[in-house]
C-alpha cells in the first residue's frame, strides 16, 4: 500500500504541477489581456474570445488545422499501410529497407524541415530540377511561397517524416495475422484482393484505430515542420494552432490571446477525436459480424 | 494477376519506396560534401565533382559546439530524471489496483496528449517567475512534460509482461518488496528501460517549441533552435547547413541503429497489444 502510493507520488506531483495546473491556468489566462506595451494583465472576461471569433484569421487557422491534420493522417496511414503490405512480401533487399525505413522518423523535425526547405528551393532544389528536367514546368515552382500549394507542400513533408512509424506498427500487426486464416481463404479460392479485404484488414483494424488516433493527436499538435518551412505563411495559408499560438504569444507577447487560442485548440482537437470515435464504432462492430 | 507481372511490379514499388525514404538523405549528404566554390548546377547535380569535408570544418564553429553541449546536458538530465520516476510510477500502476491509482493512470494517459501549445503560456510564466528562463533547469522542467507521461505508459506496458510470480517467490524467501523491485523487476525490465530511453532521447533531441520559447540568449540555445537560427544567418550556404544537419542527426541515428531491435520490439509491443 505505502509502496503503491510512494512509488507513484513523485511522478504524480510533477504531472499535476507541470501539466494539469498549466492546462487549467491557460483557461484563466485567456480571460485577461496583456500586450507588449501594457504587460500588466487586465481582466476582460470573454472579450478575448469575442475578438477572436470575429477575426477571419482564426477561422482560417481552424480550417488549416483540419486540412493539415486530415491530410497528414490519411496519407501517412493509408500509404503507410500499403508500404507495410509491400514490405511483407519477402522481396529481395527487404531486410535492409526495413531497417532503414525508420530513418525519416528518427531525423529531428527541424533538420527534416531544413532539408525539405532546400529540396523545395525554387532555384537549387532537387524537386524543381526534376520538374525542369522532365519538362513539367518551364521554370522552378515556388512550392513554399505560393499560398495555393504551400499547404500541400508542408503536408507532404510531415507525411515523409511520419509514415515510417505507421508502416512499422502495421508491419508488426501484419505479422500477427493468423496465417491459417489466410491459407484457408486461399483454399476457398479468394484472390489477393479478397484476402486483403476479408481477412487482413479486419484483423488489423484495432491496430489501425490506435494508429489513426495517435497520429491525429500528434499531427494536430505538431509545431516544428510548419514553423521552419513557412512560419504559417504565405498569407497565413499554413498557419495552424501551434504556430499561431507561438506567433501571438512569443512573437507579439499577447499572452491572453495566445492562451485563448490554446484553450480553443483543445476544444477543436477534442471535437476531431469525437468525430473519429463516432466513425470508429461501426468499423469495430463490423468486425464481430 | 499472374506471378510474372506481379513480381516486377512489386519490385518497382519497393524501389520507389526506397527512393522516397533515402533520396533526401543522400542529397543532404551529397550537398554537405560540395565545396563552397563549386557552383550549384541547374538542374541539380546528384554528386559533387570534388567532394570535400571543408563544410564540416566550417560548421564546427564554437557556437555549434556550444549548442551541442547544451543539447547533451538538457537531454541527458531529462533522461536521468524521467526514467527512474517513470519506472517507479509504472511499477505502481502495473502491480496495484487501488481506485486512486486508476485515476492516476487515466490522468497520465490523458496528459500524454496535452497540446504543448495549450500549456506553454502558464508554463512560461512559472519558469520566468522562478528566474529559470535561459537555464538548463528551465528547459529540463519543460522537457519533463513531454517525456514523463509517455515514459510511464511505455514502461507500464513492459512491466505488465514481467510475471508477478517471481516477486511472490522472493517474498516467500523473505525479501522485502523493495528488494524484490530492485533485484528482480528492474533487471527483467531492462529491454523496456532501454527502448523507453531511446524513445525519450529521440523526442528530446529534437524538441523545438519549448527550447525556442524558453531561451533567448545564444549561449543557451539547443541544437534544433540553433539550426533554425542558421537559416537566417547562413541561408544560402546550403553546404554548411547540410553538414550541420548531418552532425546533428548522427548521434540519434547511431543510438537508434545500435539499439534498433529492442527499440522496435518495444514500440510495436506497446502499440499492437496496448
Amino acid at each position: 500500500m505505502w509502496m503503491a502510493y510512494g512509488f507513484m507520488m513523485p511522478a504524480a506531483i510533477l504531472v499535476a504541477v507541470l501539466m494539469y495546473w498549466p492546462m487549467i491556468a491557460t483557461v484563466r489566462e485567456s480571460l485577461f489581456t496583456t500586450s507588449f506595451i501594457n504587460p500588466k494583465p487586465q481582466f476582460v472576461g470573454l472579450k478575448v474570445y469575442a475578438d477572436i471569433f470575429s477575426d477571419p484569421v482564426f477561422w482560417q487557422v481552424v480550417r488549416n488545422s483540419i486540412v493539415w491534420t486530415l491530410g497528414v493522417v490519411l496519407l501517412q496511414n493509408v500509404l503507410g499501410f500499403f508500404i507495410a503490405l509491400l514490405l511483407n512480401q519477402h522481396l529481395p533487399g527487404q531486410g535492409i529497407l526495413r531497417s532503414l525505413i525508420l530513418l525519416p522518423w528518427v531525423l529531428p523535425g527541424v533538420v527534416a524541415a531544413i532539408l525539405w526547405r532546400f529540396m523545395y528551393d525554387p532555384q537549387l532544389g532537387l524537386i524543381n530540377s526534376f520538374v525542369l528536367r522532365f519538362g513539367l514546368a518551364d521554370r522552378g515552382i515556388a512550392w513554399l511561397a505560393d499560398p495555393s500549394i504551400a499547404m500541400a507542400a508542408v503536408i507532404f513533408v510531415a507525411f515523409w517524416k511520419g509514415f515510417p512509424f505507421s508502416t512499422v506498427i502495421f508491419l508488426a500487426a501484419l505479422q500477427n495475422v493468423d496465417q491459417e486464416q489466410i491459407e484457408a481463404a486461399k483454399v476457398d479460392g479468394a484472390g489477393p484482393v479478397r484476402r486483403l479485404f476479408d481477412v487482413i484488414i479486419p484483423a488489423i483494424i484495432p491496430v489501425a484505430v490506435v494508429n489513426f488516433l495517435l497520429t491525429t493527436i500528434l499531427t494536430f499538435n505538431y509545431f516544428d515542420i510548419i514553423y521552419v518551412l513557412t512560419r504559417g505563411g504565405p498569407l497565413n495559408s499554413t498557419a495552424i494552432f501551434p504556430t499561431q499560438i507561438y506567433e501571438i504569444g512569443f512573437g507579439q507577447f499577447r499572452f491572453g490571446e495566445a492562451a485563448a487560442y490554446g484553450t480553443l485548440s483543445v476544444v477543436i482537437l477534442v471535437m476531431i477525436v469525437a468525430v473519429f470515435m463516432l466513425i470508429r464504432r461501426p468499423l469495430l462492430s463490423h468486425r464481430e459480424v | 494477376m499472374t506471378k510474372r507481372i506481379r513480381y516486377p511490379l512489386l519490385l518497382c514499388l519497393q524501389l520507389v519506396t526506397a527512393t522516397l525514404v533515402l533520396l533526401p538523405f543522400f542529397w543532404m549528404f551529397s550537398v554537405s560534401l560540395k565545396p563552397a566554390t563549386e557552383p550549384f548546377a541547374i538542374p541539380a547535380q546528384l554528386w559533387p565533382d570534388n567532394p570535400t569535408l571543408e563544410n564540416y570544418i566550417l560548421a564546427l564553429r564554437p557556437e555549434f559546439q556550444r549548442y551541442f553541449l547544451n543539447s547533451v546536458i538538457v537531454c541527458g538530465a531529462t533522461l536521468l530524471i524521467t526514467i527512474p520516476l517513470a519506472l517507479l510510477a509504472a511499477y505502481s500502476l502495473s502491480r496495484f489496483q487501488f481506485r486512486l491509482l486508476s485515476v492516476f493512470l487515466g490522468a497520465v494517459v490523458l496528459a500524454q496528449f496535452f497540446p504543448a501549445g495549450a500549456m506553454i503560456i502558464p508554463l512560461y510564466k512559472i519558469v520566468r517567475s522562478a528566474n529559470l528562463l535561459n537555464t538548463y533547469l528551465g528547459l529540463i522542467i519543460a522537457y519533463i512534460t513531454v517525456t514523463l507521461p509517455v515514459a510511464i505508459w511505455m514502461l507500464r506496458g513492459f512491466l505488465l509482461k514481467v510475471p508477478k510470480t517471481l516477486e511472490e517467490a522472493a517474498a516467500v524467501d523473505g525479501a522485502s518488496p523493495l528488494r524484490a523491485f530492485f533485484d528482480i523487476v528492474v533487471p527483467l525490465a531492462r529491454p523496456g528501460i532501454i527502448a523507453t530511453s531511446v524513445f525519450v532521447l529521440i523526442v528530446t533531441w529534437q524538441e523545438f517549441l519549448f527550447a525556442l520559447s524558453f531561451t533567448s540568449s545564444k549561449e543557451m540555445r539547443t541544437l534544433p533552435v540553433g539550426m533554425n537560427d542558421y537559416i537566417g544567418q547562413y541561408g544560402i550556404r546550403y553546404g554548411e547547413l547540410m553538414a550541420s544537419s548531418v552532425m546533428i542527426s548522427l548521434p540519434v541515428i547511431a543510438i537508434f541503429f545500435f539499439l534498433q531491435r529492442q527499440f522496435v520490439a518495444g514500440l510495436t509491443a506497446g502499440a499492437v497489444k496496448g
